[in-house]
Formats: C-alpha cells, sequence, structure tokens
C-alpha cells in the first residue's frame, strides 16, 4: 500500500507523518494527531459525528483522505477553547442541556461553530436546516436548537 | 425551572473517553468476517480464528435473558451454517484497521447457499431451518382464560405489524479486551458492566474473580448495549490467545446486519364489546420474529407483550396466544420500549377501531373502559385508577379543542418498568471524598445528576463533594443493568438505601449525625436495595400532524401527561421525552430494517434506516401528573413511555388526516400518495 507524506495544520500545530495514502482524515486526526474528541459514527457520511472544519468550513473527516487535506487547516473541538476557556458555543450546550451521552456533541459543536461563522443570528428554521447533517439519537433536538440559539445571542450580544 | 448542570463539561471538549478513545500499547485491532448469505451450509472454514479453535455459544444475560437449547442457541462462530445475513463466521487481527480490514480477504469459506426463511408468515408455513424442531416456533405460550363471547353485540377483528427498528445509537458497539495473563480486563459501552461480566464468564467458562468490566464513557445504548454479543467473546478470547489487547468497534454497516433490532411484532386482535362501547373481551395472537438463534429477547417478548395487551382498561375476559418464531435474520433484541410499544400499539388500534365503528370520539370511549380503581387483567398487567387520570390527561393536553380540527390522535398506556430484582448501589467516604457507583450505567441519561441529589438530600452534603463513578465489577460486587426505565427507579432507591445506612451507622456511633461528622471518617457501604412487585405508571398522548398531497406528514405537535413520580432533574426528564418521543415518530414515519426476499439487508447506512433529523421535529407539550410512588425518593419510570405512547397517537393522527385505517409501522409516503383530504 503507497504512503504520503502529509503536513496538517491543526489546532494551530503543525502535524506531519508519512502516512498510508488511503489513510481518512479522521483516523489522522484520532490516531496520529491523538485527538479523540472527534468520532466516528458510521462509515457513510451520514451521521456527522466526525465533522471538523476544513480551512474554517464544516467537513465530515470520515470522507477526506488526509492526503486531501495536506497543506490545509483543520480545526477540531479540541481547538475552540482557547486557554481553557469555553467556546460560546460549548458554554451554550452546557446550560441548554444540548447533550445526553455526548457522542455527537463535537460533530454538532463544530457544524454550529461554522454556521455561525457566516450566519451569526440564524433563524430556527435555518439552525434545523444546517445541523440535519448530524445526528443525535438521545436528545430529540430540541435542546441543540435552543443551544444554538444561546451561542448565536451570546457571540451577537444578544442583539 | 431550576438550573442544574446535567451535561458534564469534559464531554463538550472532545475530552470524553469513550472506548475507541482507549489506546493501548501493542494493540491489535479486530474484523469480523460476516456470511454474506442470509442462510447456508458451511463446507469449510481456513484462516483466520474460526469455531474449528473456539467453539461454543453465546449466553444469554441481560434485558430479557432466557436460558437456551443446545442446536438453536446463537454459537461464537457460524462453523457447519451460517442463519444470518451478517453472522460471523472468522475474524482477524492486526496492529491497525486498515491492515485488519485487508486480512479479510484471507480467510476462505465454502458456502452451500439454502433458501432462507424471511418473514412471520413464512416461518409459520416453510419447513424448519434446525432439523432437530418439526417447525420454525421457538416458543408458544398462552395468558388469560378462554372465555366464549362469539354472540357479543360488536366482534371486530384485525391484524397489525411492526416492522423491525435498528437502536442506532450514534456510537456502535465495541470494546478492548486485554489479559495478563490470569486477569482478563474489558472495557467497554455498555448499559451494564455486570450483565457483560455475566455473560463472558459464562460463555468461555472462566472464574469470575479472573475477570473484570469497566464501562467506557457510553455513546447511547436504547437497549442494545445490554447484552451479550459473540464479537465480544470473540475479542476476549483472542486477548487470552494472543497475549496482546484486542479492539473491536463495530462500524455502522455491521449494526445494521449484525446488532440486534427491536419490534419485528405482527399482532392479531378480536375485541368484543357492547353497544355502548364497554369491551367485553380480547382475543389474540402475539407472533414475534425472534430471529436465528434462541434465548434472550426474541423469546421472552412475546409473553412480555401478551401480558400488557389489554392496556389501561378493565377487561374482564382476555386470552392471548404469544409466539417466537425463528427466521434467517439477526435475533431480535430489547429496542427502548421492548414490547411495550408494540402492546400499546394492538390495543390502541382496537380502541380506535371501535371508536370509528361505534361513532364514538376515541377519548370517550376509554374514558368507558378505564378503571376508577386499582386493576389486575387477565393476562397480568397491573395499574392504578386509569379513569382519573386520563380525564385529567384530557384536559392537561386540551383534547377538546385540539380534536376538532380533525387531525389528532390519542393514545393511553401503560409503562411497566423492569422494577424486579432491585438495584446496587456503593457509597465510599474518604479524604473528605464521596465516591458512589450504581449497578445500572448510565449512557447519557444524568444518572449522575440525580445521584448526586439524593445523596446530598440525605446526606446533607455538597453535591460537588460527591464523584459519580462508571460501571466497573470490581468496585461494586453486583448489579443488574440500565434498562427497562427503572433506574431512576430501583437505582434511586438503592441510593437513598445506602446513604440511610451510613447516616444510621454514624447516629449509631457518635449519637448524632452531621455532614462534618460524614466527612472527616471513612466509610465503605454496598447494598442490594431488592424490589418485589411492580412500579407500574400510566400515560397518555396527543398527537397532530398534517399530510401533504404527496403522502408526506408533517409532525405538527406532540402533547404528554405521564405520571413519573417525583421528577428528579427536570433537564433530564424533558431530555428522555422529547428525545424518546423523537425515536417513536421515527419507527412511525421512517425507521425500518428492510430484507429483500432472498434474505440481503436493503437499509446498510444509518440513512437508509430512516433516523430522524433537526429538520422535521414538532412542538411539544409537556405536562406531568403531580405524583409521588411509594419509595423514599418518590420516583416512577419515565425512559420508555414516549416511545410507547407516541406511535400509537401518531397513527391514529395519521388515520384522520389520509381517511386510510393504518396497520403498520413505518407508514411511508408511498402508502399515503393522493389522500390528502
Amino acid at each position: 500500500m503507497g504512503t504520503t507524506r502529509v503536513e496538517i495544520e491543526v489546532n494551530g500545530e503543525a502535524k506531519s507523518a508519512e502516512v498510508e495514502s488511503r489513510m481518512l482524515l479522521v483516523h489522522f486526526l484520532r490516531d496520529v494527531a491523538g485527538l479523540t474528541g472527534t468520532h466516528i459514527g458510521c462509515d457513510s457520511t451520514n451521521c456527522g459525528a466526525c465533522t471538523v472544519l476544513l480551512d474554517g468550513k464544516a467537513v465530515k473527516s470520515c470522507t477526506v483522505l488526509a492526503a486531501q487535506a495536506s497543506g490545509r487547516k483543520i480545526t477540531t473541538v479540541e481547538g475552540l477553547s482557547a486557554n481553557g476557556k469555553l467556546h460560546p458555543v460549548q458554554k451554550a450546550f452546557l446550560d441548554k442541556h444540548g447533550l445526553q451521552c455526548g457522542f455527537c456533541t463535537p460533530g454538532m459543536i463544530m457544524s454550529t461553530v461554522w454556521l455561525l461563522s457566516f450566519n451569526p443570528k440564524p433563524t430556527e428554521q435555518e439552525i434545523r436546516r444546517y445541523i440535519s447533517g448530524n445526528l443525535c439519537r438521545c436528545t430529540g433536538y430540541q435542546d441543540i436548537i435552543e443551544s444554538v440559539k444561546r451561542a448565536s445571542d451570546s457571540m451577537t450580544g444578544g442583539r | 425551572m431550576e438550573e442544574e448542570l446535567s451535561s458534564p463539561e469534559y464531554l463538550v471538549r472532545g475530552k470524553g473517553m469513550y472506548v475507541d478513545d482507549i489506546r493501548l500499547p501493542n494493540m491489535l485491532h479486530m474484523a469480523v468476517l460476516r456470511s454474506p448469505y442470509p442462510r447456508a451450509k458451511i463446507l469449510s472454514v481456513k484462516g483466520g480464528l474460526n469455531g474449528n479453535e473456539l467453539k461454543g455459544g453465546v449466553e444469554s444475560v441481560g434485558e430479557g435473558a432466557t436460558a437456551s437449547a443446545s442446536e438453536t442457541e446463537e454459537p461464537i462462530f457460524g462453523t457447519t451454517s451460517v442463519n444470518y445475513a451478517g453472522q460471523p463466521v472468522a475474524a482477524v487481527f492486526a496492529d491497525d484497521l486498515y491492515k485488519a480490514q485487508d486480512l479479510l480477504e484471507s480467510v476462505e469459506v465454502d458456502y452451500e447457499p439454502l433458501k432462507p426463511v424471511m418473514g412471520i408468515e413464512e416461518a409459520l408455513s416453510m419447513p424448519p431451518i434446525y432439523s432437530s424442531l418439526q417447525t420454525n416456533i421457538m416458543s408458544d405460550k398462552w395468558r388469560g382464560k378462554e372465555f366464549e363471547l362469539e354472540n357479543a353485540p360488536v366482534v371486530l377483528e384485525d391484524r397489525f405489524f411492526n416492522r423491525r427498528v435498528a437502536t442506532n445509537p450514534i456510537e456502535p458497539r465495541g470494546l478492548v479486551a486485554s489479559s495478563d495473563g490470569s486477569k482478563l480486563t474489558i472495557w467497554i459501552s455498555t448499559q451494564s458492566a455486570h450483565s457483560i461480566k455475566e455473560g463472558i464468564v459464562g460463555s468461555l467458562r472462566l472464574k469470575p474473580e479472573n475477570v473484570r468490566v469497566i464501562q467506557a464513557d457510553t455513546g447511547g445504548g436504547f437497549g442494545l448495549k445490554g447484552g451479550m454479543y459473540t464479537e465480544y467473546l470473540i475479542a476476549a478470547y483472542a486477548a487470552m490467545k494472543y497475549k496482546r489487547p484486542v479492539k473491536w468497534i463495530e462500524t455502522r454497516r455491521e449494526h445494521m446486519m449484525a446488532s440486534r433490532p427491536g419490534r419485528g411484532v405482527v399482532g392479531k386482535m378480536k375485541l368484543f364489546a357492547d353497544r355502548a362501547g364497554k369491551v367485553l373481551g380480547v382475543k389474540g395472537e402475539v407472533i414475534v420474529e425472534g430471529g436465528a438463534f434462541s434465548g434472550g429477547m426474541g423469546e421472552f417478548a412475546s409473553n412480555f407483550i401478551a401480558m400488557q395487551v389489554t392496556g389501561p382498561y378493565q377487561i374482564e375476559n382476555a386470552h392471548v396466544r404469544a409466539m417466537s418464531v425463528f427466521t434467517n435474520k439477526v435475533p431480535m433484541g430489547p429496542y427502548r420500549g421492548a414490547g411495550r410499544p408494540e402492546a400499546a400499539f394492538f390495543m390502541e388500534r382496537m380502541m380506535d377501531l371501535l371508536a370509528d365503528d361505534l361513532k364514538m370520539d376515541p377519548a370517550e370511549l376509554r374514558l368507558r373502559n378505564a378503571t376508577t380503581g386499582p386493576f389486575k387483567s387477565p393476562t397480568g398487567l397491573e395499574f392504578e385508577a386509569s379513569k382519573p387520570f386520563m380525564e385529567k390527561a384530557l384536559r392537561e393536553m386540551d383534547y377538546a379543542s385540539k380534536s376538532k380540527a380533525g387531525n389528532a390522535g390519542l393514545a393511553c398506556f401503560v409503562l411497566v418498568p423492569a422494577y424486579q430484582p432491585g438495584e446496587s448501589c456503593r457509597i465510599v467516604v474518604k479524604d473528605k471524598k464521596i465516591r458512589v457507583w450504581l449497578g445500572g450505567n448510565s449512557h447519557g441519561q444524568a444518572h449522575d445528576v440525580f445521584a448526586k441529589k439524593l445523596i446530598s438530600e440525605e446526606l446533607g452534603v455538597d453535591v460537588k463533594d460527591i464523584e459519580f463513578e462508571r460501571g466497573d465489577t470490581d468496585m461494586l460486587e453486583d448489579g443488574v443493568g440500565a434498562w427497562g426505565s427503572r433506574t431512576a427507579i430501583v437505582g434511586g432507591a438503592a441510593i437513598v438505601s445506602v446513604a440511610r445506612k451510613i447516616k444510621d451507622q454514624i447516629e449509631k456511633e457518635f449519637g448524632k449525625y452531621s455532614p462534618e461528622l460524614l466527612l472527616s471518617n471513612q466509610f465503605d457501604v454496598y447494598n442490594f436495595e431488592k424490589q418485589k412487585g411492580s412500579m407500574n405508571s400510566l400515560g397518555a398522548n396527543l398527537a397532530t400532524v398534517e399530510l401533504d398531497s404527496l403522502g408526506s406528514v408533517s409532525v405538527k405537535e406532540i402533547d404528554f401527561y405521564y405520571d413519573i413520580g417525583r421528577p428528579l432533574n427536570m433537564d433530564a426528564v424533558r431530555g428522555q421525552i422529547i428525545g424518546g418521543a423523537i425515536q417513536g415518530m421515527g419507527q412511525t414515519l421512517s425507521e425500518e430494517i428492510a430484507y429483500s426476499q432472498d434474505g440481503q439487508l436493503l437499509t446498510a447506512s444509518i440513512a437508509d434506516a430512516g433516523v430522524q433529523t433537526a429538520e422535521h421535529i414538532p412542538r411539544f407539550d409537556i405536562r406531568l401528573a403531580d405524583s409521588r410512588s411509594v419509595l423514599p425518593h418518590g420516583a416512577k419510570g419515565l425512559g420508555e413511555a414516549p416511545t410507547i405512547g407516541v406511535p400509537s397517537a401518531l397513527v391514529r393522527a395519521i388515520e384522520r388526516v389520509s381517511g386510510k385505517r393504518v396497520r403498520e409501522t413505518p407508514v411511508k409516503a408511498e402508502m399515503l400518495l393522493g389522500l390528502v383530504k
């Protein structure tokens, strides 16, 4: 099996390794970079548990090759909190009970961060639409939607 | 509403320790070779770890466990035959997952395909799958007593079917097994560390003291993760054989083909009534598609459903046959509700049919058959006075006005939690810290919050001084599991019992109790708080829907009126209710595990299986009865209530807007095309 040299900036840190060419980005993040906050929930780009930001845009890292991410910037859930302080989206999920088992949560949070990055005040319909690529089996989504609204409010000062 | 922090901060930081996050030095990754055929003879297997070496069967443990006969018991590996597409035939091991997947190609299996038995009706008409049996009937029992009412003024018959549904927690199954030569340690995603230990010890014939099972953070369960699976035994055996840790993580595709799904039940019902709407008797036949092997929920469920089929009504005559049958599909397992939703579906459908036949309001019909005092039905279902409960429910859910528009459906039910035999708890106080272990393992329900709250109430300590520990069989000598809407009830009672024992100990020793005396001394108290009898409770749902010309149903609102006793944590209660309601909505509208007639899985991804997304969720109006159970902390059951009530309420609403009698779940758009009124 062929190998490829990849260099990826993960959460602001350069990570480089010689990996199998077929290695998926999610396995690079989990097994090479040691960042296990990005989860694997399906093998078919359906559940969104593996969502990360690739150059600021949400992607499902189970459907991106590590080689495709070479030379680009990745943000994972571990990269959100600055100096240990929770990102407003993380805090909103805690405050509004936006998680139960927590397995879909990192992916949900990353999709939310992406949505709020280009649409700081989404409508409820927009929130539902933008997180519909992330499946949650525990919450029934209502408290996740409330969490996104709370995050939007806190990041825009409620304006 | 009181703000309660019920979600641990480490999970939003991505610092959870789920089983796939565990990495041990020198660890092997396991991949499983599965049968592509639903039914075949195996002429030979060469390569990998297979049944020529690892023989034996999978012991049934956990929810709905039953002992099993030899030929129909699930083998660890299919060796001379396979009986469902996805059944493990061999396993391979490599330093990483990619290499393990590659190694699957090194295994050679010679199959001779046979005609599979792919449904309940086929099971009853086709020759037996197992040559030692005369038929494909796995179990056949009766509940209630025979009666004769054929001349009743109203006699109605119908047949219903809830198709199979995958449990689909977002974290699939998985474990890491490691052996130091004498002791086997298993880290696993589970609802019950103790059931897993019992299954490993029993199936692999190990000594209990040589096996330790530790619960990893568990990413949802919904019934899936309480029982034993052959992959767990293979990984455990391999860890001992190769003297290296072994990790196995299920793929979603494997989940669809080899994780035990729920539902898959036919109900044939016959109702006898008078013209005033009083139900005089019920006859029925419950047939569960048990799947390929006996032992466990597939065998247990039919009798459990038959017991509950009379619903919250005063029905004096009932006689119900309970059958489970073998088919060439993965065995049935417990899925949230585990028989309770099917029983409610069958009875509530008949009540609606009777209401329509008599041109009565369905709520009025239900009230006419409700009880003014405690009742035990001929099939054995016990419940408290259902009439005052239903009257209150109809007011709280505003049935009178919401039913006028012709798009609402009502359902009433009894929740039968898995109350017996109780649950265990251990509390250790040392170095000013209180640590608590509970027999049933939390997998998203925030058991930690109510555990801390109850200990704080009983012992007057700050919740910050309390640590809630994950399941660990070396730290807690016995335990049952978290399923069947039970943990707030029996786990809560166990916590209170241990806290009170500690308090008594302090009072005896020091002549008085204070939190300071507690924290400045050391205690280590364990108790298995036994429970007898039942802790059944009542619930009701009202659902309103709209239908478009393409047959697409949109659910507008779901109303709840549940008796959950004393709510221990409102955030978690709301989360359980809404999460369960969306699962119930999924079962009703979209979720299904489907096979082709020749036995191949058609729903191989989580999207194909129809799990609901955030896009179309309705409004929710949640009301709780003002109530307490007889237990010291006042809790009753909750977790499965929405999966019981919501499907029955929803199908009635769909029936109202489409004018088409609904007999099956899921109700797909193609069934409702062009029916909009």
